[in-house]
């Protein structure tokens, strides 16, 4: 037992120690910070006012409607120029160059005849701001809007109120009843945890490969195995890695839940302002959510490094290790490839049956859990078949892993393989 | 002797890999203390048997005991210390760190192997890299520190595969004085190698294999008495009229190795140095020098083991 605990230490503190750890240890909190300030930060207004000119050809009082609508915005600052039909041209003229020297952002023009057609034309230099044109389409809907109603006889303040901001919300509800999460933010929770749990079970995985690997391109391996079980040393290993992988999990979710639980103290460490913090949503990660998401880690890693620990042995080289982990890698891929799908429905029949795959259900039960009501049998179904299945390639892989690492030579075949794991 | 004093004892192991056989009942025993040569060419089965020895590879027949046990090597792997023929050690670990953790696996406490490490690195004048990186560190450095690591839990006995191999001549006696040393101070000492100048400076029982069989076994001494034949270094006077004389006595000789300086005679089975002598005198041979040599193992590897001695591998034994 000192042995095997003497190669989980080595495994543990070689790795903690490396600046890559550091690096993605430190880098999780700080992306998670930034996709909560980001929008933050991007609606307080900083964004640049536009300077427009609207040229007014005769529109009698749409031109003026429209201005007022686009000053709410914020974002434009509209100079109003009247003109008459027949000088239009040399209007146009001259501001196309004012907006090629900068003086203007841009410039669009009404007339009489744009309450019939509803076709405007917007001149400026950046038409490709999204949240710009989104802003100016939705001012010029409404002042058209207003301006029709209007001339027809219909008070405009009676169209004012049934302007009124209409605003679809989407609510999640559970058993225990709404929660207060949009469907935005689960969403994106879910699809976040989803990359999570593949990037880390790779990660680590693919870890124990290199790790069964140079040991046994150095030929460590002879001495090590002259004093361990070939098991111990992979179960110290495995299991070395592993506990680097719920150490930084632990990091990662002491920090969420203090992102969480302290979010005004921390983004106002960023200058985020108190009134827009209680506007940002964050997503109710409870305990249970931790506790599924560590649980299917524990056990996909399980699964995956054991097969990943079957590469290393029966590979010689780096070189051949990248094409003989291929097969591994398609499994966490087709994870990857329903990961969309599972999003969209995540009561659907594909996820169903995802999830109790035991090689996708690592990554796409997670994502279940964090999107929507999970029956228990279900989850237990998908635990148990998960741990039988570890348990089953973990025995065939500790066969495989015994005679590889002393192979040297020719890469195995897949039978020559399956013929090591029923070998005594 | 009796058996308590038999470290290594295998008995009549076979391993076949696909389609040749690598090792071919190949019996033998090294007693406490001994310092025991395994020899032979490149191909020979050596590092076989010892990879079978240390429980890495599983005989296809035969038994293997360590100190009296059959159960294998690893059950003994704090008294023994492994080094394979091919070197490597963890790149990116510190030279402590690594020392400390090979010794735990042989079952060292961790506070204890460090100290150890230290001791070791600061006897072989490593003391100031113990905090680097083994990356950093040159080959030479490397494989001291490979050696350390080795010998670091104090074993009983020491299993080293082709140890001089790839060494520089200080190294190699560097190498050579800490075999010595430990051997003096009660380590029970097997290597492989095909450097026959080494095994001769150091061992004081050798084993040749060829082919995956033994062809000889024995005391060092032994062996060159009983294998080497009577071997006489002759020398003459007038260089010129050397190899006339020796012609006149090549009835008496099965072998003749003329170095130019002098000429190394081995005598045919039954014949006495004195009538060769007598016959050069006669034939009017001027001689400066006269002389019964041992013939060098080098010699006797050749002999043996050599690709003259391709058909002869029925096993010979000489025991002291």
């Amino acid at each position: 037992m000192r042995k095997v605990w003497a190669v989980i230490r080595r495994e543990f503190i070689e790795r903690v120690r490396t600046k890559w750890f550091l690096i993605s240890t430190i880098l999780g909190p700080v992306f998670m910070i930034v996709v909560t300030v980001l929008p933050a930060l991007l609606t307080t207004k900083t964004g640049r006012v536009n300077s427009v000119v609207l040229v007014d050809e005769g529109s009698a009082t749409l031109a003026e409607r429209l201005r007022t609508q686009l000053g709410r915005t914020g974002r434009f600052d509209v100079t109003l120029v009247a003109t008459d039909p027949e000088r239009a041209g040399a209007v146009t003229d001259s501001l196309t160059a004012q907006v090629q020297i900068q003086g203007i952002d841009g410039f669009l023009a009404v007339s009489g005849a744009t309450l019939e057609s509803g076709s405007v034309e917007y001149r400026g230099r950046n038409v490709s701001s999204i949240r710009d044109m989104a802003v100016l389409d939705r001012a010029l809907r409404q002042a058209l809007l207003i301006e029709r109603l209007t001339r027809r006889g219909i008070d405009p303040a009676l169209v004012q109120e049934a302007q009124g901001r209409i605003d679809l919300k989407t609510l999640r509800i559970t058993k225990r009843g709404a929660t207060g999460e949009t469907g935005e933010a689960t969403f994106f929770l879910a699809y976040v945890i989803g990359l999570v749990m593949y990037m880390v079970i790779t990660l680590y995985s693919v870890n124990v490969m290199r790790s069964v690997l140079e040991e046994k391109q150095t030929r460590i391996i002879e001495v090590l195995v002259s004093s361990m079980k070939p098991f111990q040393l992979m179960l110290g290993k495995v299991v070395g890695v592993g506990g680097v992988g719920l150490f930084q999990f632990g990091i990662w979710a002491s920090a969420g839940y203090a992102l969480v639980h302290y979010k005004t103290a921390i983004l106002g460490i960023f200058k985020v302002p108190a009134d827009q913090v209680a506007s940002i949503q964050l997503p109710a990660v409870g305990a249970g959510l931790v506790g599924v998401a560590a649980a299917y880690f524990l056990l996909g890693y399980l699964l995956y490094s054991a097969l990943f620990a079957v590469v290393g042995a029966s590979v010689n080289a780096d070189s051949e290790a990248q094409q003989a982990q291929q097969p591994v890698m398609m499994l966490l891929i087709a994870s990857l490839l329903v990961l969309f799908p599972v999003l969209n429905d995540p009561g659907g029949r594909l996820a169903v049956v995802a999830s109790l795959v035991p090689f996708s259900a690592p990554i796409i039960m997670p994502i279940r859990v964090a999107a929507s009501e999970v029956p228990p049998a279900e989850l237990a179904g998908s635990l148990a078949i998960l741990g039988a299945t570890m348990m089953f390639v973990v025995w065939g892989s500790a066969r495989v892993y015994r005679i590889g690492i002393l192979m040297y030579g020719k890469r195995p075949s897949m039978k020559e393989l399956l013929r090591w794991a029923r070998q005594s | 002797m009796t058996d308590h004093d038999l470290i290594v004892e295998l008995n009549g192991i076979t391993k076949r890999f696909t389609g040749h056989l690598a090792v071919q009942e190949l019996s033998l025993a090294v007693h406490r203390g001994a310092v025991y040569g395994l020899l032979g060419p490149n191909g020979a089965g050596k590092t076989t048997t010892i990879r079978m020895m240390m429980n890495i590879t599983i005989p296809d027949e035969g038994s293997v005991r360590l100190f009296g046990d059959e159960r294998g090597g690893r059950h003994h792997s704090a008294r023994i210390g492994y080094l394979p023929e091919e070197r490597g050690l963890y790149k990116k670990m510190r030279v402590r760190d690594a020392l400390t953790f090979l010794a735990e696996a042989k079952g060292v406490r961790r506070a204890n192997a460090a100290r150890k490490a230290d001791e070791w690195l600061e006897r072989l004048g490593l003391g100031d890299w113990r905090t680097r990186k083994i990356e950093e560190l040159s080959k030479g450095m490397q494989q001291k520190v490979q050696f350390i690591a080795t010998m670091l839990h104090e074993p009983e006995l020491l299993i080293l595969d082709e140890p001089f191999a790839g060494l520089d001549p200080i190294n190699q006696d560097a190498l050579k004085d800490i075999v010595v040393q430990l051997s003096r101070a009660g380590t029970t000492i097997l290597f492989s190698t095909h450097q026959m100048d080494v095994a001769e400076r150091v061992c004081d029982h050798v084993c040749i294999i060829a082919r995956g069989r033994k062809v000889l076994d024995g005391a060092l001494a032994e062996v060159k008495r009983v294998h080497g034949g009577t071997h006489v270094a002759v020398a003459f006077e007038d260089g010129e009229g050397g190899a006339a004389a020796i012609a006149s006595v090549s009835s008496l000789v099965a072998k003749a190795d003329d170095y130019g300086v002098y000429a190394e005679l081995a005598l045919l089975d039954g014949v006495d140095p004195q009538t060769l002598l007598e016959r050069l005198l006669r034939a009017g041979a001027r001689l400066r020098r006269f002389e019964r040599v041992e013939p060098s193992l080098h010699r006797i590897f050749l002999d043996k083991a050599g690709p003259d001695a391709a058909e002869e591998t029925k096993p010979e034994v000489a025991r002291a």
